[in-house]
């Protein structure tokens, strides 16, 4: 694998059991995402898009196949191996914020720092809420901040561990026009000025228009849309 | 500071460690108070007991004392002193008399003192001191029939005797309280010099024994091996006789409600742990996918579970220990003694609560909180499967052996385990219908009546859980309530404020009307007179009772010893015909006598009475209060068989007072007359009785208190849901009056239901309560039926309301968003 390969997934497989039977969600899965990529996936729902991304991110371990963020193989991995790589590369930023209810602003995008035992984090979870334009809400709690805020204050956290690659999960689906453009603006801006690589789930099609390339997830296949 | 440190601080301020926090503390407290508290009552208990005893322990035995035991208790540092007791003629100038005598040594009594006066029939001082060396103290009585005052001369044996006080109470005398013989105390220096113990003499000795609890059964655990026939090991609350029942049953009852408050924590612990976690899923996913490794999350977790222990195992024992402080303060002004200091190893057991709790029900459902996959983040549904029914039955386990540590059996967690399930069982399946009756009435809700009840079987699972910890509190409550009224009932029936005090005994036919005048003068109150004439019964069914018992062990009461017969037109105050006829001409004979000697009516038995032999069957069968200290009998026979005997006759009186010294003056009239005061015992008795209902109130109250914040647990761990119910109804146009409505109608109801269930339950094991444990009879309680329902739909829907009172009170946008 190339040095500046990001994602290399090769053969990728997974099958769920459920009551009806076993049901294979990604059907062999090939591709590869470059360093300081943004790349789409995009699909209809159900297709297996947020399956995928969830393997991507080792979050959930495939059936079969290949999994690899910077030459760290993530299948056949255990959970507190996958923890460790995720910890070290990857940040996230979903749908539904996922802020911790009991923590202020400031506390949450301290929490990726504070688990890697930065002394420093309180003061870089500062200069990112400054980034994100919410340096007037730091002790505001989650409950306390508009929907477009708390995805400022994921994105600041995102962003909190200096990850090489950043998961998105429909970032804009919860919000509205105004504030998805937003959103959309500081996740790009910070791609770029951090050279983090970017994988996206969306449905705005607008949104996956932005990134450099769009990979189109149907039926558990993915193929290159060409733009 | 560490990571999990801050982390846990936040989670502090967000309220639901606190949540977890405060179920400790209520558990370590509630368990450490009544724990502490019981441990002082039983100490006061047991002092008191030993007062009526003069010692911790005694060991009796009809021979000479070993030097062994003496050296064995030196060895374990107990403090001893030795009696002799026995009967023996005392003489005076002119006059002789049989009296009861006791030789002691110094330092007797050991606990509890003697009363003692300078002037002929006075009320007492106490003396803790045994007469010196010479001297010798009488009983006024004693004194009038010898006709001697203090500074006379008394002979015993060889030896002669200075009067130097009246002895009015013996502090070990009640336990022969049936010696009728008049008292006398003397120095046990003197006993050889009098030449009256020689061998063959029937003589009681006793060991006296005072000291550390530990020190003194380490002492029963010597002795009790060796003792053979005619020795005996005896502590303050010897079961079997009244005292010892009575603070056995209160025991008992503390001990239930000890364990009761042990299950409360258990539940409170159980709920606040389930929220705790539920709470947390979502958190510890999210930590997940910020790179938090399982063993991090473990160790942070197990951190702050063990600080979270350590603080609130300090704070519970400290609220514990207040709170007991508290109950004995308010308690002491009503007691007749200073409560003693709690042992402080007794703090364990709440420490062993909180910790069992904690590993039962908290580390169980942490392992699976970490174990929860990161994926949930982005599929809710992926959440870990809770293995529920191996985490209940780890928790029950825990809980049960708690019950078994703390009730040292298995007995009584076994009978409230079944209890419980059979409950449960109950609860689930009438709750189920209810709820679903409640639904099917209130089809398109409209009003807040409607949803309420609507709710009850929208919510169905969690709901018949509340409706189960509701049900089980109320009953507890109930049952307490139930319990109470009738041991305090049971126990002032027992001894009414003018039960008779004294007995007159060995009274002649002809001297009975003039003892009459002689009270009727002083207006003191007198049961019948009963004539007794001693006899034995020697063979039942045309059996001897040799042959029956060959071994002379276990030997039925009936059979055991000379009886006191007595016969009487009436069957007399104090008892009660439960089988044939009373005037029928044969045996009347006691109950429990009866089924210990296994005997029914028209059996036969063969009685020697002064050595002539009569035979007759069993016509009727009676139970006797023994407690109405009226004069009682085991066998009354028919007046035909005995009135051609010459017999005594026996009465009780009630003397108070102001009656005590012109009656005894009185009764000198009559020295050959016996008279036995029981009054100092009755007084003692009563006296702990009376701290032993103002302790069972108090401990009901921490009992119900504890049950208050168990069910505002309860109600808080369902809190989430209806506070996105009731935002979601303000949202959509509802009043906060609706809501409002619709919550009361939901709790109101379940709070009904569970009052009614309870007090269907309650009424069951009352039941049970009464015919087994307090041999009473079996009775309805209305009040119960009253109170259940009362207690569940007032208290359950003001701590509802109080719990939930946020949903009324903040704006629904800020509740659907902390959601």
């Amino acid at each position: 694998m190339a040095s500046n390969t990001a994602i290399k997934v090769s053969n990728l497989t997974h099958t769920v059991t459920s009551n009806t039977g076993d049901l294979t969600i990604l059907k062999g899965i090939n591709m590869e995402i470059k360093e300081s990529e943004s790349v789409a996936i995009v699909g209809s729902s159900g297709s297996g898009k947020s399956t995928l991304l969830g393997l991507l991110a080792g979050l959930d371990v495939n059936t079969s196949g290949e999994v690899f963020l910077y030459d760290q193989a993530f299948s056949g991995q255990s959970e507190e191996r996958r923890a460790l790589i995720r910890g070290e590369y990857v940040g996230f930023v979903f749908q539904s914020f996922h802020l911790l209810p009991s923590l202020q602003a400031i506390e949450n995008v301290m929490l990726p720092a504070e688990l890697k035992g930065d002394k420093e984090a309180r003061k870089k979870a500062e200069v990112l809420l400054e980034k994100v334009g919410l340096s007037h809400r730091l002790t505001h709690y989650p409950n306390q901040l508009s929907g477009g805020e708390q995805q400022r204050v994921a994105i600041a956290r995102a962003f909190a561990s200096n990850p090489k690659i950043l998961f998105a999960d429909e970032p804009t689906g919860n919000l509205d026009e105004e504030n998805g453009k937003l959103i959309i603006k500081l996740l790009f801006e910070l791609n770029q000025s951090q050279g983090t690589t970017l994988v996206m789930v969306t449905h705005d099609n607008e949104l996956a228009k932005m990134c450099d390339r769009q990979l189109v997830m149907s039926a558990g296949q993915l193929t290159e849309k060409s733009l | 500071m560490s990571f999990t440190f801050r982390l846990m601080l936040r989670d502090l301020r967000s309220g639901d460690l606190l949540t977890l926090l405060l179920a400790l503390v209520i558990s370590v407290s509630t368990v450490t108070s009544i724990g502490l508290f019981i441990d002082r009552l039983q100490l006061s208990f047991e002092q008191e007991s030993a007062n009526l005893l003069a010692a911790d322990r005694l060991v009796r035995s009809d021979d000479e004392l070993p030097d062994e035991w003496k050296v064995k208790a030196e060895a374990l540092s107990l403090r001893y002193a030795e009696r002799i007791s026995f009967t023996t003629m005392m003489f005076a100038d002119n006059s002789l008399q049989l009296s009861q005598l006791s030789a002691v040594t110094e330092g007797y009594p050991l606990k509890g003192a003697y009363l003692v006066d300078d002037t002929l029939f006075g009320t007492g001082q106490s003396s803790t001191e045994a007469p010196q060396p010479g001297e010798i103290w009488v009983s006024s009585r004693l004194a009038s029939l010898l006709n001697v005052q203090i500074g006379n001369q008394v002979d015993v044996g060889d030896a002669t005797f200075t009067v130097t006080k009246y002895l009015v109470r013996d502090p070990g005398s009640s336990t022969s309280a049936f010696a009728i013989s008049p008292r006398a105390v003397m120095n046990m220096a003197d006993l050889a010099a009098t030449n009256v113990i020689i061998p063959g003499s029937r003589v009681r000795y006793s060991l006296l024994l005072a000291g550390e609890r530990a020190a003194l059964s380490e002492y029963e655990d010597w002795i009790t091996p060796q003792l053979n026939e005619g020795q005996r090991w005896q502590t303050p609350t010897q079961r079997g006789e009244r005292i010892g029942d009575t603070i056995g049953r209160a025991e008992s009852f503390l001990l239930l409600a000890g364990t009761l408050a042990v299950i409360m924590s258990g539940v409170a612990m159980a709920l606040a742990s389930a929220r705790f976690v539920k709470r947390h899923l979502m958190q510890v996913a999210i930590l997940k996918t910020l790179g938090a490794t399982p063993k991090l999350l473990g160790k942070v977790f197990f951190q702050q579970l063990f600080t979270l222990f350590l603080a609130g195992a300090l704070i519970g024992l400290g609220i514990g220990w207040a709170i007991q402080e508290l109950i004995a303060s308010i308690l002491s002004g009503l007691m007749s003694t200073a409560l003693p200091e709690p042992s402080v190893s007794r703090l364990w057991l709440g420490v062993a609560t909180g910790a069992i709790s904690m590993l039962v029900f908290c580390l169980p459902l942490m392992s699976h909180l970490i174990k929860i996959s990161p994926l949930s983040v982005l599929q809710p549904n992926a959440k870990v499967e809770l293995n529920t029914v191996f985490i209940y039955v780890i928790g029950f386990m825990g809980m049960y052996g708690l019950m078994c540590v703390y009730t040292n059996g298995f007995l009584l967690p076994s009978i409230m385990t079944a209890a419980i399930s059979a409950i449960a069982l109950f609860v689930a399946g009438i709750g189920w219908m209810a709820f679903k009756l409640g639904r099917s009435l209130t089809s398109g809700a409209t009003s807040g009546w409607q949803i309420g009840l609507a709710s009850l079987y929208r919510r169905l699972v969690p709901n018949l859980f509340q409706l189960l910890v509701f049900t089980l509190i109320i009953m507890l409550t109930l049952i307490l309530i139930g319990v109470k009224s009738n041991l305090i009932a049971d126990w002032q029936q027992q001894l009414p404020e003018d039960a008779p005090n004294h007995y007159l005994f060995n009274v002649q036919a002809e001297q009975i009307e003039s003892i009459n005048d002689a009270t009727d003068a002083l207006n003191v109150p007198r049961s019948d007179w009963y004539p007794m004439v001693r006899g034995r019964v020697i063979e039942a069914n045309g059996e001897s009772v040799e042959a029956l018992y060959p071994e002379e062990r276990g030997e039925p009461e009936l059979y055991e010893r000379e009886l006191n017969l007595t016969w009487s037109d009436s069957i007399g105050k104090g008892n009660e015909l439960v089988a044939g006829d009373f005037s029928a001409n044969g045996l009347s004979v006691e109950q429990k006598a009866a089924q210990e000697a296994k005997l029914s009516l028209g059996d036969e038995l063969t009685i020697n009475i002064g050595g002539n032999i009569i035979t007759l069957p069993i016509t009727s069968i009676r139970t006797v209060d023994w407690g109405s200290m009226q004069p009682n009998f085991y066998l009354m026979l028919p007046k035909s068989a005995l009135e051609d005997y010459p017999a005594n006759f026996v009465s009780s009186l009630f003397i108070d007072e102001t009656a005590a010294q012109p009656f005894y003056k009185a009764m000198s009239q009559f020295p050959t007359v016996s008279i036995l005061n029981v009054g100092d015992i009755l007084k003692q008795i009563q006296s702990i009785i009376g701290q032993l209902s103002k302790a069972i109130q108090l401990v009901l109250f921490c009992i119900l208190s504890a049950g208050a914040l168990v069910l505002l647990a309860s109600v808080r761990s369902t809190l989430e849901e209806r506070l996105e119910e009731g935002a979601l109804l303000r949202v959509l146009g509802a009043k906060s009056a609706l809501v409002r409505q619709a919550l009361l109608v939901e709790f109101g109801a379940l709070g009904f239901f569970a009052g009614i269930i309870a007090a269907l339950g309650a009424e069951a094991c009352l039941f049970g309560l009464q015919v087994f444990v307090f041999n009473s009879q079996a009775s309805v309680h209305p009040l119960l039926w009253v109170l259940g329902p009362v207690i569940g739909v007032c208290v359950i829907s003001t701590i509802g309301i109080f719990a939930s009172r946020t949903v009324l009170k903040v704006p629904p946008m800020l509740l659907l968003r902390g959601l």
